[in-house]
């Protein structure tokens, strides 16, 4: 009996085979190891950057106006010097970048977590050296300057999208207009399953809404007004429709997203509105005798 | 990648202030470890200040600033150690369950550790780079390993034992311990070999996670669960999912696999996740009792 059942159980792993591979879960992509060949790449970006605030320090000291003076524009100069110092830092870390990027391109794909992969080790290179800046400027009471970081970092996206409070990678993501991550939010362009590196890219249309504490998976693709409730989790290369609104582990659709209706509308009637104003204006400025060439909207009848 | 200020990361200890005469031990330390920096810049203004403002005190001066800030951090790893090391004389850390209460000596105790460890800890976060975090996590007794990236999520400071490789995602919370209503339960947490811990997972204490599984994310252990070797967990509190078998050698066209079937996946996730049925219980309602005693009239 006992065999019977054994055999019975590798029948059916064996028709599971393939259905065990399929990624329907997610994981982290948090490699942040401690391998002291990345101090040797923190070390000249400090300094070099320290550097530069150190000469405009000198600068400061030695300048002959009046001490008063100086103490009171001490700290506007000290908050000055803290954005010298990161985007110093900022220019040196992207140069490194440029250069790494020469050596070894980033892409797509699924990569072995060892020693020998290259596209794995460059990974883990680059997220390495980008971690300092944003560090530094999430570190900053300034919030809305790490769009820029994250601009030349690769991603693409302006100042209309806002994920100040979200874990975010800083490659493989392409942000729309006005889009919106929550609070806590994990956004993920790659993933560790096992041996095995996962990274494809995320896209957001506009006025696309993520809620807080979700986590998004590598390959996702928000439609346009989609919105993740708080707490839902992707999975892999999931696409959420337009104009849905999504919850849950893992996400799926939960109703129509009717505030984005109302917004359409709006937008509609602008847009009519200014295709008559094209017209008037083309009457205007035609010469007379040239008038019967020009095709109506109806049919195409000459006038 | 890039952290946000609202999510905690690295080593870090629970904020129970049970009496606030520790205060005056965590203000004590700060002193004491700032004491060895302020020796080395009078040092550093000794050895290269001169009348003329030379140049090479301001090249090698940001070098030297993270020499003062590491040497800073470790100085006061070194004074809470010590520190530690004292009252671990008085009364030694112990696994067990305890009354949430000051007149408990085990919760003012852990209390008290964890109060005299906040400011090397702090101290070490800020630093952009996880290697000080690691100090903090060895030299306060978690058995890690130089493989391990445990800096997105929030590692506790003592009881916990690692294995190599592990990957801990990020916003996860790891515990050694934990208040539970009027009690303290603090139990060893033991994670092997290979594990990869999803995003936003919370680990209770006493967890047993065997090598090479994966935890899905936004799942959740017991207190004292065991998970067993080689499997993928999911759901709160967590089930086996399926059997891990991306450890092995997968030729990598099989991994770029779609999911197909979305309705029954779904469905998995629902017995781990949501379906968790209460049967009535017909007997103590006091309806069907009322209903009961009428029938048992309406029969005599």
């Amino acid at each position: 009996m006992n065999e019977n059942l054994e055999n019975e159980k590798k029948d059916t792993e064996n028709e599971e085979d393939d259905s065990e591979f399929i990624i329907d879960f997610t994981t982290s992509s948090a490699i942040n190891r401690v391998s002291l060949k990345f101090l040797v790449v923190y070390i000249p970006i400090f300094w070099f950057s320290g550097i530069a605030v150190a000469t405009f320090w000198y600068g400061y000291t030695v300048s002959s106006v009046p001490w008063i003076i100086k103490l009171l524009f001490l700290p506007l100069i000290l908050l000055g010097f803290s954005f010298l110092f990161i985007f110093t830092c900022f220019f040196f870390s992207k140069l490194l970048l440029i250069f790494i990027n020469l050596i070894h391109l980033p892409k797509e794909g699924i990569f072995r977590t060892e020693r020998g992969d290259m596209d794995f080790e460059f990974w883990r290179l680059r997220t390495e050296i980008k971690k300092i800046t944003l560090w530094l400027l999430r570190n900053w009471p300034l919030p809305w300057i790490d769009v820029i970081a994250f601009r030349w970092f690769g991603i693409k996206m302006d100042f209309s999208s806002h994920l100040n409070d979200a874990w975010c990678d800083a490659e493989f993501i392409s942000f729309g207009k006005n889009v919106t991550v929550g609070q806590g939010a994990v956004i993920m362009s790659s993933m560790v399953v096992g041996n095995y590196l996962i990274i494809k890219k995320i896209r957001f249309d506009d006025y696309a809404l993520i809620g807080g504490q979700s986590t998004i998976a590598p390959g996702t693709h928000f439609g346009e007004d989609t919105v993740l409730g708080a707490v839902s989790v992707t999975t892999l290369n999931q696409k959420l429709e337009d104009g849905w609104i999504y919850s849950g582990i893992p996400a799926r659709k939960l109703k129509p997203n009717k505030y984005a209706e109302m917004r359409r509308d709006i937008i509609h009637k602008v847009d009519v509105d200014e295709e008559e104003k094209v017209e008037t204006e083309h009457e205007v400025n035609i010469d007379d005798d040239k008038k019967h060439l020009i095709k109506r909207g109806n049919g195409g009848d000459n006038k | 990648m890039s952290t946000p200020n609202s999510m905690r990361v690295g080593p870090f200890c629970a904020s129970v202030l049970v009496k606030k005469k520790y205060l005056i031990l965590y203000i004590f330390l700060i002193w004491l470890s700032l004491l060895p920096a302020i020796l080395e810049i009078w040092w550093y203004w000794q050895m290269l200040w001169y009348e003329l403002r030379p140049l090479h005190f301001y090249v090698f001066l940001p070098l030297f600033l993270i020499v003062i800030y590491v040497s800073t951090v470790f100085a006061s790893i070194f004074f809470t150690k010590i520190l530690l090391l004292i009252i671990s004389i008085f009364h030694k850390p112990r696994e067990g369950t305890f009354l949430r209460d000051p007149a408990d000596k085990d919760y003012r105790y852990w209390s008290l550790r964890n109060t005299i460890k906040k400011w090397p800890t702090w101290l070490a976060h800020k630093f952009p780079f996880p290697f000080l975090d690691n100090i903090c996590f060895k030299a306060f007794g978690v058995k890690t390993k130089f493989s391990n990236s445990l800096f997105e999520g929030w590692v506790d400071t003592e009881f916990i034992e690692f294995g190599k490789n592990v990957v801990i995602g990020q916003g996860a919370i790891i515990q050694s311990s934990v208040i539970i209503g009027n009690f303290l339960i603090i139990r060893k947490t033991v994670i092997e070999e290979n594990v990869r811990v999803g995003a936003h997972v919370i680990i209770m204490p006493g967890t047993h996670i065997g090598k090479n599984c994966i935890l899905n994310t936004w799942s959740s252990t017991m207190v004292g669960q065991e998970l067993k070797e080689g499997w993928i967990y999911n759901g709160s509190p967590a089930k086996e999912f399926k059997k891990n078998r991306f450890f092995e050698d997968i030729p990598i066209e099989k991994l770029t696999k779609t999911i197909g079937d979305m309705d029954g996946l779904l469905k998995k996730y629902d017995e781990t996740r949501v379906a968790r049925v209460t049967k009535k219980r017909k007997s103590l309602k006091r309806k069907d009792k009322e209903e009961n005693t009428t029938e048992e009239k309406g029969l005599k």
